[in-house]
């Protein structure tokens, strides 16, 4: 008798190893966290919350991060949107050649990236430099430790994951769509903007999401290229952490910080379906 | 080129820049490590392997580099063991809630390392292995192992099943298939996500930050200190190292895939 496995039955076996593991070294922190942020000195479960929505500080920090999250995502989206329509409108041999551009400060160390900009933007850096030989010795413009170099850094950082999905939606247009409004006399500025930008806008939305999240959760670029007035989400939940050791208070931010992130990517899951994160732009 | 899809010159101009302020970071470093003097001049005075030198004889950087390589061998094995049995689970099962099951799988990518990190941090402490190699390995295969899972997933798609009908036909079972036949077929897909959840483990810092100690101090974590304390020329030998690695990973991947 020929014997055949029912896939559909039983692929428990293949699940069953990352499902433990996960249950058991993420799940299981998460809930933990979520425990920590009702555990409060004094105050009732909710006090950490309650500080967290009326604190001067935190409120602040909330809005630094949301400032800056935003600014860097209409940057992002002002840079990145030509580069993703230059890369579609390429033959697939040179698109390959320029996506290295776009994927070499991807895969490049977030530390080598803010170390690099710490030397480009410096008081003594490339851009000073350049500065100094146009205009007087003296003149020097503020770019590090400050706004400015938070959202430089922040902007570097986030592009290939705006220019990605754009790619991606501009490379799935049919292009009869464009040939046929050229045909009946549309010219290249018409045809962009009233069939190729309409049609990318789930893209650009995707990206704006995505780019909005992951600036949420930054902790590295503003804590080495910003100024202490720039502190975002994650640096006050490692001040909690590291200096007061208030774990109360950084489980609050952490699960504030996880539920607004759950709410945009289930507001991205929308908009792409579940391939999304898949082929939304992580490889 | 059809005239249709003609690039105009703004946005030529415009694509061209967006490049240029994409590769700048990874490139300056570059010539800065070749430098011979301890303070940050560009470009530099003179050509020397100074700065590589001092970074090769320095245990404090070295033995942080070291770290980082165990962990990321060992996060590399974990993540492909979980990672292309549960991949093969999911694209060859067919069951309700698979979906679920799927987001699941690949929710680390999406949830910021920061929550990932303190939860870690929390959780060790209470399990007494805060600070501990083994911590930091259990960290990075969760942040590793859904790039693992995409690849495989992605590989195990372009598989043409009749290899797997074939020997269930002739008899073998479903741990032998996978492991006989499956997962030579994969071998691509497994070589690219092995690497990149290498390079993924070699680079995180918000996770080793937090779970790390002095005595298990990864790479990162170690530059991220002297990033915020001292800018040294020594960072930038250290950056071109790890922007060469980048490289050749990237090369790799690329060359295997190519070839199949």
């Amino acid at each position: 008798m020929i014997r055949v496995p029912r896939w559909g039955a039983n692929p428990a076996i293949f699940l069953l190893p990352l499902t433990l593991f996960l249950a058991a070294v993420l799940l299981l922190p998460i809930l933990q966290v979520i425990v920590q942020s009702f555990e409060t000195e004094n105050g009732g479960p909710f006090a950490g919350y309650a500080k967290a929505f009326t604190s001067p500080l935190l409120l602040n920090v909330l809005a630094n991060t949301i400032e800056i999250g935003l600014t860097s995502t209409v940057v992002i989206l002002l840079i990145g949107y030509p580069i993703a329509y230059h890369l579609s409108r390429l033959s697939p041999r040179k698109r390959t050649l320029c996506m290295v551009f776009v994927l070499l400060p991807f895969w490049t160390s977030i530390l080598v990236k803010s170390y690099a900009f710490a030397v480009i933007l410096g008081h003594d850096g490339i851009i000073n430099f350049l500065l100094r030989l146009v205009a007087s010795q003296d003149a020097s413009i503020k770019l590090l430790y400050n706004r400015a170099g938070a959202i430089i850094g922040l902007t570097h950082f986030l592009l290939p994951f705006m220019i990605l999905p754009i790619l991606s939606n501009l490379l799935l247009q049919p292009p009869e769509l464009r040939k046929a409004a050229f045909v009946m006399g549309a010219g290249r500025m018409e045809i962009f903007w009233r069939i190729t930008f309409p049609l990318s806008l789930s893209g650009v939305v995707s990206g704006l999401i995505i780019c909005l999240v992951l600036s949420l959760g930054m902790f590295v670029i503003p804590a080495l290229l910003g100024g202490r007035k720039d502190m975002m989400f994650a640096n006050m939940i490692d001040f909690y952490v590291r200096e007061t050791l208030n774990w109360n208070m950084a489980a609050v931010l952490s699960i504030i910080l996880l539920v607004i992130s759950s709410m945009l990517i289930a507001a991205l899951l929308r908009v792409r379906g579940t391939g999304g994160l898949v082929s939304g732009g992580e490889l | 080129m059809d005239d249709e899809n003609r690039i105009g010159w703004t946005t030529r101009l415009a694509a061209w820049f967006g490049y240029c302020f994409l590769v700048l970071p990874s490139i300056v470093v570059i010539p800065i490590s070749f430098g011979d003097s301890t303070e940050l001049t560009f470009p530099p005075k003179n050509i020397s392997l100074f700065l590589y030198k001092k970074f090769f004889m320095d245990p404090s950087w070295t033995d942080p580099a070291v770290q980082s390589l165990i962990v990321a061998s060992f996060t590399t094995a974990f993540a492909l063991a979980l990672g292309t049995t549960a991949a093969y689970g999911l694209v060859r099962g067919n069951f309700p809630g698979k979906t679920i099951v799927t987001v699941a799988f690949l929710s680390p990518m999406v949830i910021p390392s920061i929550v990932i990190a303190l939860a870690l941090y929390l959780y060790f402490s209470a399990l007494q292995i805060q600070g501990s190699t083994l911590g930091l390995v259990l960290g990075h295969t969760i942040i590793s192992t859904p790039f693992v899972v995409v690849s495989a997933m992605s590989g195990l798609r372009n598989i043409d099943p009749t290899y797997e009908r074939a020997a269930t036909v002739m008899g073998a079972g479903r741990a032998y298939i996978f492991y006989h036949v499956t997962l030579p077929l994969l071998r691509p897909a497994i070589i690219g996500g092995g690497l990149f959840a290498f390079l993924i483990s070699f680079d995180e810092v918000v996770l080793s930050w937090f779970v790390s100690s002095a005595r298990t101090m990864t790479l990162p974590v170690k530059m991220y200190s002297s990033i915020r304390w001292e800018i040294s020329p020594v960072l930038a030998a250290v950056s071109s190292l790890l922007t060469a690695l980048s490289i050749v990973v990237c090369l790799v991947v690329a060359f295997v895939q190519k070839k199949e």
